[in-house]
């Protein structure tokens, strides 16, 4: 329990963080917030008048504390675009934004896993070469340009997939066609960010599988007569399942930020494209909301994989046990 | 790729990043928007600019006019072999005499006035000048067929005749019209200064971390950790979009927000590092022969940490290449300012797709690729000499 606590404890300080930084990153920019939105031509007391409306003329300290409350209680205030509330904009698309995320995510670590490990048993192979050239991919290709040649390949050229949206216009009646007609819609994205993800997993555990390998456990199970699958999957693979587990954790936040990416090439219905028209729009409480929906939606899954991290790590346990 | 092949690259880049600037016309407009390249679909006619210049002599005032004879010109001749250009133009300045055009099928005096030129074959003025109706199409009046064209200035001053068609340059030309070749080549920089800049700041922002973490330890060590660890857990790119959007779109303002946002791998190495030397037998020697602090962290400490943190630079790098590429191609990146990104961000917007338009998507991208490769590999490189171990196979 004391490790599960702890867990929670650096969630609490990462959205702890987030929000300051949030808070503040709209607070220390350039020039007065007010006359962004303001026509110059305004009386000082209708200045004034705005700058109460919006609790601008209280102290720092007491916005602050308005403020977190307010995020807390998912309470974002009125967007600027569109009059709107802006929970009531965000939902739907964080809702988007979390099924593209979660998929492309649970996707890309298990084909990279599944490579790696093939890797790692047949080195020399042509699954070797495979992974040592995606990884390379991964790392060295601009997400953008992969998917707006995928974009242009399969949605354009050869019209496979539709070029935008999350769904047609207008939508298909009927449930499973609406459903369908999403799927559709979300194939290419997903597809994109699985290519795009799968081989730095697929590097990262062939090179611990490698090391695992080549243990004196392994051997020993080897000469204990095992199967070659249980030695290879309950054996070498359990040994490094928490160090994956950890690189699932540090993944999170690049892949929320390739989410703002792709959700933009594909004009998908989601939070990071909202993120980026709020941004162009100058809409700062559409934008700051956006930010901390992201930055929640990444400590959750932090959180998650935290737990299995419980889960899975023994040793981490046994500590929580004392 | 061999260590001398990745210094090769880097050289050639930098080389590249230092003489782009220096291309002429930095943005000026080259040729019909979507221009392809010259070497691509030979039929099409490539955008020609042909330039006539006279310089009067001083006695020409005092010259009798009845002496035409004596003037000089300058004539620039022209195979064309093409249909008739999508748009003519002439621009620059006549002193006195006139501007000739002479096709296979006739002669057309273009101008005649002294004066500043600024004509366009679609201008009805310039028609009716020519004793041509309103409506014609003069491109067509002016480039009748095939063969040889002249181009004649007698008289003197300075004439550009701009003939456009639909071929420029090594890469063709962007949604403006610009050379895409050149901006491509000028993109190179920002690519390298927010690479190097952010990775170096960060690299000595995690050093300093790391060593302040692993010898302090204590109280310091938990808090530093623990900022690296949140730090860790912070999506980057909402944030630099955000710093972007409020703080202002300039390059500056991106390196400083993106090396605070990647220190920590840095710092997390270094502390390691810091804390199996803190208690190593030398430097308890080095403690006991009364070496103070400062001297063993920068005598000592630093220098073995110096290999490894050129790879952590070099391995560093492509991530800031790629989150600048990212910022740049959702618009958050100077306008002013040409970087890959944005040209890709540019290509994306102003329908590079619907046109066919691959030379304004291709090379930025495969050149964020090729820069992002040539530090990986260097970086690998610098990692196995700064650790042997690494090149061992299993």
């Amino acid at each position: 329990m004391n490790a599960f606590l702890k867990r929670v404890g650096g969630s609490i300080a990462v959205l702890a963080v987030v929000l300051a930084l949030n808070f503040f990153i709209f607070r220390i920019m350039p020039g007065d917030p007010l006359t962004g939105i303001m026509d110059p031509r305004f009386s000082p007391e209708a200045k004034q008048q705005l700058a109460e409306q919006w609790g601008l003329d209280k102290p720092m300290a007491e916005q602050f504390v308005v403020y977190i409350k307010e995020m807390l209680s998912f309470r974002f205030g009125l967007s600027m675009m569109t009059g709107q509330p802006v929970w009531d904009e965000l939902r739907s698309r964080a809702a988007n934004t979390a099924a593209l995320l979660f998929p492309a995510l649970l996707l890309s670590a298990a084909l990279g896993i599944w490579l790696g490990v093939k890797a790692a048993l047949n080195r020399g192979s042509k699954t070797e070469r495979l992974v040592l050239t995606s990884g390379a991919v991964s790392f060295s290709f601009p997400s953008f340009f992969v998917q707006l040649l995928l974009l242009l390949c399969f949605a354009y050229l050869w019209p496979l997939f539709p070029l935008r949206g999350t769904s047609s216009v207008p939508p298909p009646a009927g449930g499973v066609k609406a459903f369908f007609d999403y799927l559709w819609h979300l194939t290419l994205p997903l597809f994109s960010l699985v290519f795009l993800s799968f081989g730095g997993w697929a590097l990262y555990v062939r090179n611990m599988m490698v090391k695992a390998l080549g243990e004196d456990y392994v051997l020993m199970a080897r000469a204990r007569g095992l199967s070659h699958r249980r030695v290879v999957w309950n054996h070498a693979f359990r040994s490094i399942l928490p160090p994956v587990l950890t690189l699932l954790l540090l993944a999170l936040p690049g892949v929320v930020s390739g989410a703002v990416i792709t959700e933009t090439v594909f004009s998908l219905h989601g939070a990071g494209r909202f993120l980026l028209e709020a941004i162009n729009s100058h809409d700062y409480p559409s934008a700051g909301a956006a930010f901390f929906l992201l930055a929640l939606l990444t400590v959750g899954c932090n959180l998650l994989a935290d737990l299995l991290y419980v889960l899975v790590d023994p040793r981490v346990r046994r500590e929580g046990a004392h | 790729m061999k260590l001398r092949l990745g210094v090769i690259c880097l050289a050639l880049l930098v080389f590249l990043a230092v003489w782009g600037p220096g291309l002429p016309e930095k943005d000026g407009i080259k040729a019909p928007p979507y221009s392809k390249p010259w070497w691509l679909s030979r039929d099409i006619a490539s955008t020609v600019v042909l330039y006539a210049s006279v310089t009067s002599p001083e006695l020409v005032e005092e010259l009798p006019e009845w002496l035409p004879a004596l003037t000089s010109s300058e004539t620039v001749a022209l195979e064309w072999e093409y249909e008739p250009p999508a748009r003519v133009s002439l621009t620059g300045r006549l002193d006195h005499g006139f501007v000739g055009w002479t096709t296979p099928r006739g002669r057309f005096v273009l101008a005649g006035k002294p004066g500043e030129l600024d004509l366009d074959a679609r201008d009805i003025p310039f028609k009716r000048a020519l004793g041509v109706r309103p409506f014609d199409d003069l491109t067509s009046i002016l480039f009748p067929s095939r063969g040889s064209y002249v181009l004649s200035l007698v008289g003197g001053g300075e004439i550009t005749m701009k003939i456009e068609g639909g071929r420029w340059g090594w890469l063709g030309t962007d949604h403006r019209g610009r050379d895409a070749a050149v901006l491509f080549i000028r993109g190179i920089r920002v690519s390298l200064i927010v690479g190097i800049a952010a990775t170096l700041i960060a690299t000595f922002l995690g050093l300093s971390m790391g060593l302040l973490s692993g010898y302090a330890g204590g109280l310091t060590d938990t808090l530093i950790m623990r900022a690296v660890d949140v730090l860790l857990s912070i999506p980057t790119l909402p944030v630099l979009m955000i710093a972007a959007g409020m703080w202002g779109k300039g390059l500056w303002n991106l390196v400083f927000v993106l090396s605070a946002f990647s220190w920590m791998g840095t710092a997390r190495t270094v502390r390691s590092m810091t804390l199996s030397l803190r208690d190593a037998p030398w430097v308890e020697n080095l403690r006991a022969i009364g070496a103070r602090r400062n001297y063993i962290l920068f005598r000592h400490l630093i220098p073995e940490a110096m290999p490894l943190l050129l790879a952590n630079v070099a391995l560093g790098v492509p991530g800031a290449i790629l989150a600048e590429a990212g910022l740049a191609f959702l618009g958050l990146s100077d306008p002013r300012v040409p970087s890959w990104g944005r040209m890709l961000h540019e290509a994306y917007a102003f329908g590079a797709f619907t046109s066919g338009a691959w030379w304004v998507i291709l090379p930025p991208g495969l050149g964020i690729s090729m820069i992002c490769l040539t530090f990986m590999s260097l970086g690998r490189k610098l990692e196995e000499r700064a650790d042997p171990r690494l090149t061992q196979k299993n």
